[in-house]
């Protein structure tokens, strides 16, 4: 077996992306697929394009905490409500 | 009897602090803010009609989540009924895009995508899916958590996040053609 840095291939730099642009790979992992995506144009592409991708999912999906007026407009509702049982 | 206003005092103080873990927990079951918006509302109203049936001591939160799951499956059964899922078993690699990758690299069509269809595609994702990608994509939240949270093993939730991810490119190539891709391969025809 030969020492030194493990090089991987397009199909194990693929398989990883997404863990890797997930910040989800150990260090030596991210490593292998950083050294890959540096000297590969087209998984380079690749990983550029799908970066692009989640970004964009995370911006268009991004969660809120409850919008401010949700709790105002229940409060109203529940102020209003004639079905409320005990009500006068 | 109780009167009202001490009632609603009291309902307040006890379950209207759990509108931000309500709204979450609908947001995750249905990837949709207004849905969601409307699930808790009527979460809260239909809690609130019953709040004399909740017995003082236990879990709130538990009491208050169960009405809102039991609500969204009535909704879904009443809405949802004729929505055809995404196939997310269909074996493709990467960048299923890759027409539009091709002559636009940085996959900025993504830009004029607006949140509505993304939305409307994320609703389409099997249960399962749509709640791996929801914490994951919408709620930033990693693998282990997310396994922990569903109780799904890690290597169950890295599939799902991956196919769903997958399954919404393909479900969005079409806006991409009607929008991006389009404008991208008139722009590199108009340069040539």
């Amino acid at each position: 077996m030969t020492e030194g840095p493990h090089e991987i291939d397009c199909r194990e730099a693929l398989d990883r992306l997404y863990e890797y642009l997930d910040a989800e790979l150990t260090p030596e992992l991210a490593q292998e697929v950083a050294d890959h995506l540096a000297k590969c144009a087209p998984c380079l592409a690749v990983s550029k394009f799908e970066t692009a991708y989640l970004r964009f999912l995370e911006a268009r999906t991004r969660a809120q905490g409850a919008p401010d007026d949700l709790k105002k407009r229940i409060l109203e509702r529940l102020l209003f409500d004639k079905d409320a049982p005990g009500g006068s | 009897m109780i009167p009202t206003g001490t009632r609603r005092l009291r309902f307040e103080d006890e379950a209207l602090p759990h509108v931000d873990f309500l709204y979450s927990f609908a947001l995750r079951l249905t990837a949709e803010p207004a849905f969601a918006e409307d699930l808790v509302q009527e979460t809260m109203l239909k809690a609130y009609r019953a709040w004399h049936q909740f017995r003082p001591g236990s879990n709130v939160k538990a009491w208050l989540a169960t009405i809102l799951r039991n609500t969204f499956i009535n909704e879904r059964r009443k809405q949802w009924r004729h929505d055809d899922h995404l196939n997310v078993d269909a074996a493709e690699g990467y960048s299923v895009l890759s027409d539009a990758q091709e002559v636009d690299p940085e996959g900025q069509f993504f830009d004029q995508m607006v949140g509505e269809e993304v939305v409307r595609a994320i609703h389409k994702l099997p249960e399962e899916y749509r709640e791996a990608l929801v914490l994951s994509d919408m709620q930033g939240l990693p693998y282990a958590v997310i396994a922990r949270e569903t109780g799904t093993p890690l290597g169950t939730v890295k599939s799902r996040i991956f196919r769903a991810r997958q399954a919404l490119q393909r479900e969005l190539s079409g806006y991409a053609a009607a929008l991006g891709y389009e404008k991208a391969r008139q722009l590199a025809s108009a340069a040539a």
